[in-house]
């Protein structure tokens, strides 16, 4: 492989993670604030990949502009689908142990699944690029789509975005106390449960980004949700429960490492991420970047 | 039934069922409709497909009852979902046998589905026909006598684009496909086929995507890395849509082209994003058959849906002609005076004369091979230029072979 091929892949990887990241960062956030894995999530992905669809059948006029507002408007209606789902149902749950959770998200995902199926039917649909991103850019002589390298930008804004929140703001250090200290927290007067749904919200907000950004990445199907969750969970596992830094660092180790082993292994990259996730649980079962459990 | 139904209106009950019975069958045979039962993949990634599949056969039934019907009797379609199961599929074939009592079934998308269909058939000697599943099997080893097929078969297609392919000059292949079993092994014979025409032919790639994967971008590089001429591709429907869409700015198509099934309503999908000067085959493309039949099909199938036919429309309005054209000519509905008629039988099919070889039931539709190219005529989808008909004389299996393949199953 020549060492701009080399690049190209990687660019090509990374953007492949950034894109992981930006849905199993969410994931991992209710995680370490609810103590809830939600399977769920990929289903809330699905949905904003869905509404972006609809949306845009409405709006698209193939400018920058429309697409900007599907980045706009999706992201907070599936924030407010899941105030509903965590007001109404992960509320009952918190104190329960943990098969019982997992039984509560699970049957939510067969019913998500299935409203989505009733609402937009078995067709694959998809969102059409912005003109400004349907073309490619010239990296040494090869072609990479522009949409990827606009990941790329997204990708890092978002971790940013939430670095700057979860260290740098009041809202932040609540959350981050909620996550080693609840007790303490309610305590010293904090609402927790209203951190708990504000958190969930932002969870939603972040599945509901990704599912915008994939809608015209990909073509949306029943089968992404599900498809998604696994790998978020494999990225959670490997990064650390709670820990977005840990989520940044597995999503491009497993966007990479999909991408490269590609080419070598074939079809035997897909047992990249779960290699890494056996192999963290085994060295590090709290995962890369977290602590463990008490 | 319901519990605990009253005397007075059980006995109400039976006498309304005894007049029905004494005057539906007073009503005689003469107005009787013949009944057709089209076991369908309605939903599902066959959602596409039946669309076009349905109107057509709606468009036939129409114009033949509006000209008096055949046999002076009318004809009535019974349509079911068998969603792409087979077990479903088998349900609903016995379901429109035995409760709509249907003459005659339809089968549907699936090929798995197919094999259900076809043997339920058997059983209660109903003659079916398939138009769009097109496994060969269906034809050889789990051939069956009240069973026609008029969509050129995996074999036909199969061996075509090989055939085809080996008279062009491309030497260095990739390719790229679903990774389950149908993936492979049409792969797999797909190979051997081009191999054994072209002994000089190099597989650089072969690229498999996981099921359910709709996100090509971490394949589409690998897929290109040894730069391939020419890549191949048995992805169909959405998922190739996908593919050539997310392939586009990645250069793909500037450096190689990509040869798949451009079927019409892929063509619609893509759109404008079909790229230009790809080598594609199909099963039957409207525009690039001229005979006067077509021509008119076109024509009603325009007004009435506002849209051009889809192969599959095509195809399915195809065995609804030879069903036709046999009961015609045996002036019966009688399935095995018709299996009698049906076999070797010329019928006016939209793709011009063709007949039904005897011994495997097989209508000898060829293959269309072509390259994609933007036509003035259709605004809204690039179609095929150059297509050239790969009749299927030349690449379907001979009867020795057929019947060497049956003899082994049994």
């Amino acid at each position: 492989m020549t060492f701009e091929y080399f690049v190209f892949m990687l660019l090509n990887g990374l953007s492949q993670g950034m894109l992981l990241f930006i849905i199993a960062s969410g994931l991992s956030l209710v995680f370490g604030v609810l103590r809830v894995i939600n399977f769920a999530h990929g289903s809330l992905y699905m949905i904003g990949a869905y509404l972006a669809y609809s949306l845009s059948a409405t709006l698209t006029d193939g400018s920058m502009l429309s697409f900007l507002a599907l980045l706009v408007a999706v992201p907070p209606a599936v924030a407010i689908l899941g105030f509903v789902v965590e007001v109404t149902l992960f509320r009952r749950v918190y104190r329960e142990e943990h098969l019982l959770q997992l039984l509560l998200t699970y049957s939510l995902v067969l019913i998500l699944d299935d409203v989505v199926r009733v609402i937009w039917g078995g067709d694959p649909r998809n969102v059409a690029r912005p003109d400004l991103l349907a073309g490619s850019v010239d990296i040494m002589g090869l072609a990479l789509p522009t949409y990827n390298v606009f990941i790329l930008v997204i990708g890092p804004v978002i971790a940013l975005g939430l670095w700057l929140l979860l260290y740098k703001t009041r809202t932040g250090n609540i959350i981050r106390a909620a996550v080693s200290f609840p007790d303490t927290l309610g305590a010293l007067g904090v609402n927790v449960s209203r951190v708990m749904t504000a958190t969930f919200m932002l969870g939603c907000w972040l599945a509901g980004l990704g599912g915008v950004l994939v809608a015209a990445l990909a073509s949306v199907d029943l089968g992404i949700g599900m498809e998604k969750i696994i790998e978020s969970f494999a990225v959670v596992v490997i990064g650390g429960l709670g820990s977005v830094g840990g989520a940044l660092l597995g999503s491009l180790i497993i966007g990479v490492g999909i991408t490269f082993f590609q080419l070598p292994f074939g079809r035997w990259a897909l047992v990249f991420p779960y290699l890494v996730m056996a192999a963290v649980l085994i060295i590090r079962p709290w995962g890369l970047f977290g602590k463990p459990e008490r | 039934m319901k519990v605990g139904l009253s005397k007075t209106a059980l006995r109400l009950l039976l006498l309304i069922l005894t007049l029905g019975l004494i005057s539906g069958a007073s009503v005689s045979t003469a107005q009787e409709t013949i009944k057709i039962g089209f076991v369908a993949d309605i939903s599902g990634v066959g959602a596409t497909f039946y669309k076009g599949q349905k109107a057509a056969i709606d468009l036939f039934i129409e114009e033949l009852n509006s000209s008096g019907g055949i046999l002076g009797r009318k004809m009535e379609l019974f349509v079911r979902d068998a969603q792409l199961k087979p077990d479903i599929g088998a349900t609903m074939a016995r379901e429109l046998v035995l409760s709509e009592k249907c003459d005659f079934l339809i089968g549907g998308t699936s090929s798995a589905v197919a094999l259900a269909i076809t043997k339920v058939a058997h059983e209660f000697k109903k003659i079916v026909y398939f138009h769009t599943s097109n496994g060969e099997a269906l034809t050889t080893t789990d051939f069956q006598p009240y069973m026609f097929q008029v969509v050129p078969n995996t074999g036909i297609e199969g061996r075509g684009i090989a055939l085809a392919l080996s008279k062009k000059p491309y030497k260095n292949y990739a390719f790229i496909g679903p990774d389950y079993a149908y993936g492979h092994s049409q792969y797999e014979s797909f190979k051997t086929d081009l191999t054994k025409l072209k002994p000089d032919v190099q597989m650089l790639e072969a690229v498999w995507v996981k099921l359910g994967e709709t996100n090509y971008s971490p394949y589409i590089p690998t897929l290109m890395a040894k730069n391939p001429e020419i890549v191949y591709s048995n992805f169909w429907g959405g998922q190739l849509s996908s593919l050539i869409k997310q392939a586009k700015p990645y250069g793909l198509f500037k450096k190689a082209t990509l040869t798949s099934m451009y079927d019409l309503d892929l063509l619609r999908t893509t759109g404008a994003d079909m790229p230009e000067g790809m080598l594609g085959y199909t099963r039957c493309p409207f525009y690039a058959i001229d005979t006067p039949t077509m021509k008119e099909f076109v024509k009603k199938y325009l007004d009435k849906y506002k849209e051009y036919p889809s192969d599959w429309a095509c195809m399915a309005y195809d065995g609804m002609v030879v069903l036709v054209t046999a009961i015609k000519k045996a002036n019966t509905i009688d399935s095995d005076q018709l299996v009698k008629t049906i076999e070797g039988m010329h019928f006016p099919s939209l793709r011009g004369d063709r007949y039904i070889r005897a011994e495997d039931h097989m209508a000898n539709v060829g293959l269309y091979v072509g390259t994609t190219v933007k036509d003035p005529n259709y605004k809204d989808f690039l179609i095929m230029g150059q297509v050239e008909e790969i009749p299927a004389e030349k690449v379907w299996l001979s009867v020795e072979e057929i019947q060497k393949l049956r003899s082994k199953s049994k």
